[in-house]
């Protein structure tokens, strides 16, 4: 064993001292090595593994996959803070390497909700409204988390159903958009439904029929204003080239997209391809001075209707002049 | 509910009605045995209530389990149901309060989030026991047309959670493995038993006509729920899950029925608003509600 210099017992170099100290660090050391024995031999890896808790706890691994970080608190529409936190992460990773989402138009929101945002929908899997309120939560993270419409069939979708509500869809219908409103949320409405959803390549950015006026009614009853927006780029991360009907049947679904990857690589073709997206938002129409009767006025809706598909579309090809290319 | 009401009331005249005389009756509530189910039963019933004089009555004589025996459950609950307005209306009775549920307006994929008392009952047709109960709502409401003078009370409790509380949903949540749809984890709410019981008391005591949603506050997954209580889940799908239920079901032990799952598949949370401005705040929320069952039967075990 070497003796560790000590600086403060050299410059009195008494030798008597020394060696008490010598005595004293002795002392020590074999008080260390018997207080701490040495390890003996690591035991075979194998040797006493807890097999009954490994498998426990692999048990409980697998029937909590994907929920694993779920908070069990959820607001009333069924919104998982935790969730949405952690999905925040990866939609952050989307919106500017993936998507490189170029978002504009934002700042012409009001301050404050309510407010019925209405995009053009494409896709089969609601990317377009899971990115647009991520995006409104960029924007503005100081409002409540935007909840953006669903379609019932996909809602009620077994296995989409749970991670749908916690991330913040909500079924579209009159009663909850009225409730979401009247709570002050910020609302993402797509009218074209499934029809958009369900639109093939060749009939992209064409605006399919806004259901049956009911976003504008709604507008006009509970006098919220309309942002429309314009979302390009949706399209061409989902595009469906030509349904198939035959085992859609089978699986209970109105039909079976046939996209580049789906179903050739099988789960896998469900990702989005990396298209470039351009989202634009329109000046907010406030139908305020029509005031609430005209909720009852069937052609006023319908002329209302018209014009704001009229305009969602213009912004959708305002989109398509700005963007260089489909990937560009 | 009768001790509840005497410690309320104390100078109130209390009348049981019941098809057998319960075990461990208060001594101060005046029993009459009626058979709900004989075809005389509204005379009966009529003959009680004029003698004793009543201002109000809570009909609540439902099955808290379906049984196997549908035309039983039928004629209880839908020409019971008759029986106890007809005798009402001969009696004069100035209050009627009846028991419903929540799971009349159906679980259905396109229910809104929030049903309030106005959504259109639509019962379900793979539960007899809530088609019973929908098509028994339905007399009151014609009934209480024609009989204006009668205060009717429509109470409807979503599933009702509480340490003594006993019905096929707690059995079923008792359950040491609990089978549940498989892709499915929809928001439930439950009220507590006091909460329910205290709804059921100010309807009984102070004048509310209409109809009011009794739930609690907050909804819960199901997920967290079976998790709250230290569950096991087994998830099942859809077909595999009603062929399994079936089984105890023919074996006639009083097991979830039919038609049962589908409440645990779509959404039918009901806006409790209008009950909570009529009968006041409740005490419990949903999962207060939902802990005080676990801990009443100490489900939760150490790990």
């Amino acid at each position: 064993m070497t003796e560790p210099p000590d600086s403060h017992s050299e410059p009195r170099s008494d030798s008597a001292e020394l060696a008490e100290l010598h005595e004293a660090l002795g002392s020590l050391r074999r008080e260390i090595l018997e207080r701490f024995p040495a390890r003996e031999p690591a035991p075979s890896l194998l040797a006493d593994v807890d097999w009954e808790a490994l498998f426990d706890d692999l048990r409980r691994r697998i029937s909590s996959i994907g929920m694993s970080e779920r908070s069990g608190e959820v607001d009333e529409f069924g919104m998982d803070e935790i969730v949405v936190r952690r999905a925040r992460r990866v939609l952050d990773l989307l919106y500017d390497r993936y998507w490189r989402v170029d978002l504009d138009g934002a700042d012409q929101l009001p301050d404050a909700g309510p407010c019925l945002l209405v995009a053009n929908r494409s896709g089969m899997v609601p990317w377009d409204g899971l990115v647009l309120a991520h995006g409104l939560h960029r924007e503005h993270p100081l409002h409540p988390q935007a909840r953006f419409l669903v379609a019932d069939w996909l809602i009620t979708l077994p296995f989409v159903q749970p991670y749908l509500a916690r991330l913040g869809g909500v079924r579209a219908c009159r009663e909850n958009a009225e409730r979401l409103l009247g709570s002050g949320h910020f609302v993402i409405a797509f009218p074209e439904g499934a029809k958009g959803a369900t639109k093939v390549m060749r009939e992209r950015y064409q605006l399919q029929r806004f259901g049956r006026g009911g976003v504008v009614r709604l507008a006009l009853e509970s006098g919220v204003p309309l942002v429309p927006v314009g979302i390009v780029g949706a399209e061409e991360s989902n595009p469906i080239l030509f349904k198939w009907q035959l085992p859609a049947r089978r699986l209970g679904l109105p039909f079976l997209p046939v996209t580049p990857t789906f179903p050739l690589l099988g789960p896998l073709g469900a990702l989005p391809l990396p298209s470039k997206w351009v989202i634009r938002m329109g000046e907010p129409l406030s139908f305020e001075h029509l005031g609430s009767e005209a909720a009852s006025d069937e052609l006023l809706i319908s002329r209302l209707t018209e014009e704001l598909r009229a305009r969602i579309q213009g912004l959708v090809e305002i989109g398509l002049g700005e963007r260089e290319s489909v990937w560009g | 509910m009768i001790r509840r009401l005497l410690e309320r009331a104390p100078g109130l005249r209390i009348v049981g009605l019941d098809h057998r005389r319960p075990y461990r009756l208060d001594p101060r509530v005046h029993f009459h045995r009626v058979d709900l189910t004989e075809p005389t039963a509204d005379g009966r019933i009529a003959e009680i209530l004029s003698k004793e004089r009543a201002d109000a009555l809570v009909h609540t004589a439902f099955r808290t389990e379906p049984t196997p025996d549908l035309e039983m459950d039928h004629e209880l609950e839908t020409i019971g149901s008759r029986h106890v307005m007809n005798a009402c209306a001969a009696a004069k009775v100035r209050r009627l309060v009846v028991a419903s549920s929540t799971m009349v307006y159906g679980a259905r994929p396109d229910n809104p989030n929030f049903l309030t008392e106005s959504h259109p009952l639509r019962g379900h047709r793979g539960a007899h026991q809530v088609q019973d109960r929908a098509e028994m709502e339905s007399l009151v409401a014609e009934w209480r047309v024609r009989h204006t003078d009668t205060e009717v009370t429509v109470l409807r409790p979503c599933w009702i959670m509480g340490p003594t509380y006993w019905d096929h949903v707690t059995r079923y949540f008792s359950l040491p493995l609990v089978p549940t749809p498989m892709g499915f984890d929809p928001l439930l709410q439950f009220v507590h038993e006091d909460d329910c019981l205290h709804a059921f008391e100010q309807a009984t005591l102070k004048p509310h006509p209409g109809v009011f949603n009794i739930t609690a506050r907050g909804v819960i997954p199901l997920s967290t729920i079976l998790s709250l209580a230290g569950k096991r889940r087994l998830s099942l799908p859809g077909a595999l899950l009603s062929r399994i239920s079936e089984v105890p079901s023919q074996a006639q032990s009083g097991n979830p029925p039919e038609g049962f799952f589908d409440y645990l598949r779509y959404l039918w949370v009901a806006d409790g608003a209008r009950g909570w401005e009529a009968f006041g705040e409740p005490v419990y929320t949903t999962k207060e509600a939902w802990m005080s069952f676990v801990s009443a039967r100490r489900m939760r075990r150490y790990r």
